[in-house]
């Protein structure tokens, strides 16, 4: 905070805290929850520095500073699995974003009631099915001998493409899945989002004579920005966080796609937890959680130079 | 005890309609009995058979040793890495651990102290039967590392399972093979590619991604050299070093040196043009065996443990007439081993809550023979039957691809117990023999390698290798030389000189020990 001064009638910590005791009642689930799963666990990143042994638990293994994170450098790939996780999920945000608000405006635009449930259904059941499953859906789409696409291509008379050994259009099928499962349910926030915005702004900008395109331009999407925000916020702080099983279930262990396709997820499961090694996982889990807290904290500094109303703190 | 109690008591036995003598028994046991679960390996059966088999087991091991035994599933779907987490997670419900020292990281988890270490006083008075049979080989000593015991190991038991192709007597024959006998891994080329030509529905081998990681290669390397693998050290899914039987303590391999691996790369590189497996088999996840069984596949890639008890069996009644056959890998030139005595035993967990009682359970179900059978085969009459001439055979109608009782017991089977099948191959005991006159003794049975300073640079090698060796195994790559050349400098960027040397001062150390070198 800057040099505001308290407010001329602050209570008493007590008092507000006595005040607002029936809300505060209301978080402490919630409270609770983070408590024990997020803070908790927080000591156990010490394996990271230690050589771990079963017998002597987490705090009694022998000390070994960063060795366990020498092989995160040493198997040179460090930089392409960054890569690669920054990307996509840069992808995933923002791509992501455009096409929920797209979605979401479009479904406030239909009239009628009937077709508005019908297609948020349908964009929303996607959300459901389960990564195994996807992956098992896309081998049956994709692949040469069977695939679907294949067939299709062999019976109008083309020659068939092996799509599971062209490491380049992977990005595409990985985001066009994501995509397609996520994005109904993404929507959901920004239509309420829409839902919230005074009605009385719409009136004035018909009476004003603005077009259906104009009001979306003017009234809607300047709306929805302080949720764009916090949205993008919030997923900024994951952004080193792929989806794991996504990505495990549509290439699996197919290396010639690992080049566009690996992830610290990915490669931390192929790697460390075959080779029986909890260090070296906890020493990848812990650059992934600094390197995101560091990208959260840049990402809202700027938004904060922008913008202060906007920013998480 | 108040009256009303007694009375109430009374009156639910009645109403249950206990009888007497299980209203003794349980006056006998007194306390409720210890739940005893034993981890294994294999998709756990919904057929209803396992259950029904653990409840007549279970009446007679609470009459033993008031103990009730229950198992606990690793399922085959990345089993190595499910096996490791659920070791390594502490997990308390767990008491009896199946492991093995060369395929289920027995010596990892000995070493990350999974393990309870075993003394010769809980051995003697908690399993005193299988105390005295291992000590009476004398073999204990292959199961201690830094001088404890960790587990029991199956030494009782006459098995090989080395790896090689199974593959059909008829189609080989008509591909030009006198007899139908295939001897050289590279005649397979002819033998795949006759079916490729001729059989249009069927893959020469449907190789699917978790069997071909690196099967060929290291084949290839057998039969070509005379490197022996060290099965005491992994990298990721990988056994990525060797010994020459020429210079049998100086740790070499043939995926840094020499030009094996890039002859065997040519190969499969061959097999993939000619359409072997799938186009994507490095994607596909489907039942290689079944399709085998089921005649679209013409090979299938595993032990010979499981050709002479269902491959043969099974071939012989799923295809009729297919002479199903088993090319070893290492048969030109010998270069195969016997099974070491720790390819299966039982660890207990050093999380158990009832250590002496799950030794009590196992020592029961090795050295009884009703328990053993009924653990193993199953209940007599719905699981199995005991033909005429002393053979264990199946009932009517069973299949024992949908009816198996599935416990997977390999962690202390015994000869004496083990009656002959009638679905074993006939030709077993020529196999075995045969075997026998080739097979090697794997000389570092008792040798440890301490993994825990090269434990990072193990994962990163593991972390190549998994780049590279299943696109080498299934010929992806279009120019085999470079890629073995790019993977090889990688390997030497993550470390592989040091892992190597650390390996061979463990090999120096315990040579010298034993006066070999």
């Amino acid at each position: 905070m800057t040099s505001d001064g308290p407010p001329p009638n602050e209570k008493s910590l007590w008092r507000q805290f006595s005040d607002s005791r029936v809300l505060l009642l209301m978080c402490l689930p919630a409270t609770l929850f983070f408590l024990v799963f997020n803070y908790a666990p927080m000591p156990g990143a010490w394996i990271a520095f230690t050589n771990f042994n079963y017998r002597d638990g987490i705090f009694g293994s022998p000390f070994v500073g960063f060795k366990n994170f020498e092989f995160l450098i040493k198997s040179g790939q460090l930089w392409t699995l960054t890569r690669n996780t920054i990307l996509y999920n840069l992808a995933f945000i923002v791509l992501g974003n455009l096409l929920q608000i797209a979605i979401a405006i479009m479904l406030n635009e239909i009239r009628s009631a009937f077709f508005k449930k019908i297609s948020q259904a349908a964009m929303f059941l996607p959300f459901f099915i389960s990564a195994v499953l996807v992956g098992v859906i896309a081998f049956n789409l994709l692949n040469y001998d069977t695939g679907a696409i294949n067939a299709l291509i062999k019976q109008t008379g083309g020659d068939p493409i092996k799509i599971y050994s062209m490491a380049g259009i992977w990005p595409l099928i990985i985001i066009t899945v994501h995509l397609w499962q996520s994005t109904g349910y993404g929507s959901i926030v920004y239509f309420a989002a829409i839902m919230g915005i005074d009605r009385s702004l719409y009136e004035a900008a018909a009476i004003d004579g603005a077009s259906a395109w104009q009001r979306i331009r003017h009234v809607t999407l300047p709306s929805l920005k302080p949720t764009f925000i916090i949205l993008v916020l919030f997923s900024l702080g994951g952004i080193m966080h792929g989806n794991f099983g996504l990505f495990w279930n549509l290439v699996g262990n197919n290396a010639g796609l690992f080049q566009t396709t690996d992830i610290i997820e990915t490669s931390v499961y192929r790697m460390v937890l075959s080779q029986n090694n909890f260090t070296t996982s906890t020493a990848v889990g812990l650059y992934q959680s600094l390197f995101g807290f560091a990208l959260v904290m840049t990402a809202n500094w700027i938004v904060r130079r922008i913008n202060r109303d906007y920013a998480l703190f | 005890m108040k009256r009303r109690t007694i009375v109430k008591l009374g009156a639910a036995l009645l109403a249950l309609g206990v009888s007497n003598s299980a209203l003794v028994a349980g006056a006998q046991a007194q306390d409720a009995p210890t739940e005893i679960t034993m981890l294994t390996l294999g998709n756990k059966p919904t057929n209803g058979r396992l259950e029904a088999m653990l409840e007549k087991l279970n009446e007679r091991l609470v009459q033993q040793a008031n103990v009730k035994l229950d198992l606990f599933y690793i399922e085959w779907a990345d089993w190595q890495t499910q096996y490791n987490v659920q070791l390594l997670s502490g997990d308390d419900n767990v008491d009896l651990i199946a492991t093995a020292t060369d395929w289920l990281f027995g010596w990892e988890n000995a070493e990350k102290g999974a393990f309870l270490p075993l003394s010769e006083e809980m051995l003697k008075t908690h399993a005193p039967k299988t105390w005295a049979q291992v000590d009476a080989k004398g073999h204990w000593d292959l199961t201690k590392f830094d001088g404890q015991i960790y587990f029991m190991p199956e030494d009782n038991y006459t098995q090989y399972t080395n790896h090689g192709f199974f593959y059909r007597g008829d189609w080989a024959k008509e591909a030009g093979f006198a007899n139908g006998e295939i001897s050289k891994l590279e005649d397979f080329t002819t033998y795949f590619d006759w079916i490729k030509k001729n059989k249009s529905d069927v893959y020469p081998w449907d190789a699917s991604a978790s069997a071909g990681k690196d099967a060929i290669l290291a084949a290839y390397m057998q039969s070509h050299t005379d490197l022996q693998t060290l099965q005491q050290v992994t990298a990721g899914n990988f056994f990525p070093f060797q010994t020459s039987a020429k210079d049998p303590y100086k740790v070499a391999s043939y995926l840094m040196e020499g030009d094996e691996l890039l002859a065997a790369a040519q190969l499969t590189k061959k097999w993939n043009e000619i359409g072997v497996w799938r186009e994507d088999a490095l994607n596909y996840d489907g039942d290689t065996r079944e399709e085998f069984y089921a005649g679209r596949s013409g090979a299938d890639q595993h032990h010979t443990q499981t050709y002479v008890t269902q491959i043969v069996n099974n071939m012989n009644t799923k295809q009729p007439g297919s002479d199903p056959k088993f090319f070893w890998w290492g048969k030109e030139n010998g270069n195969f081993f016997k099974d070491i005595f720790t390819h299966g035993a039982m660890a207990v967990s050093a999380n158990s809550k009832h250590p002496e009682k799950a030794l009590e359970v196992y020592d029961l179900i090795r050295n009884d023979k009703e328990n053993y059978m009924l653990f193993n085969f199953g209940i007599e009459g719905t699981d199995y039957v005991l033909t005429a001439d002393g053979k264990l055979g199946y009932p009517e109608g069973y299949d024992s691809s949908t009816d198996g009782l599935g416990t997977n017991y390999w962690w202390g089977r015994m000869d004496e117990f083990e009656p002959p099948k009638t679905s074993d191959a006939p030709n077993k005991a020529e196999i075995i023999a045969a075997l026998d006159s080739q097979a090697k003794d794997y000389p570092y049975s008792t040798l440890i390698v301490s993994k825990s300073a090269i434990d990072p640079t193990l994962a990163a090698i593991g972390g190549v290798l998994s780049e590279y060796l299943p696109q080498l195994e299934n010929g992806k790559f279009d120019d085999p030389a470079a890629a073995i050349a790019e993977m090889r400098e990688k390997l030497k960027a993550v470390g592989w000189d040091e892992a190597v040397a650390s390996i061979q001062s463990d090999m120096d150390k315990w040579a010298a020990a034993r006066g070999l070198k």
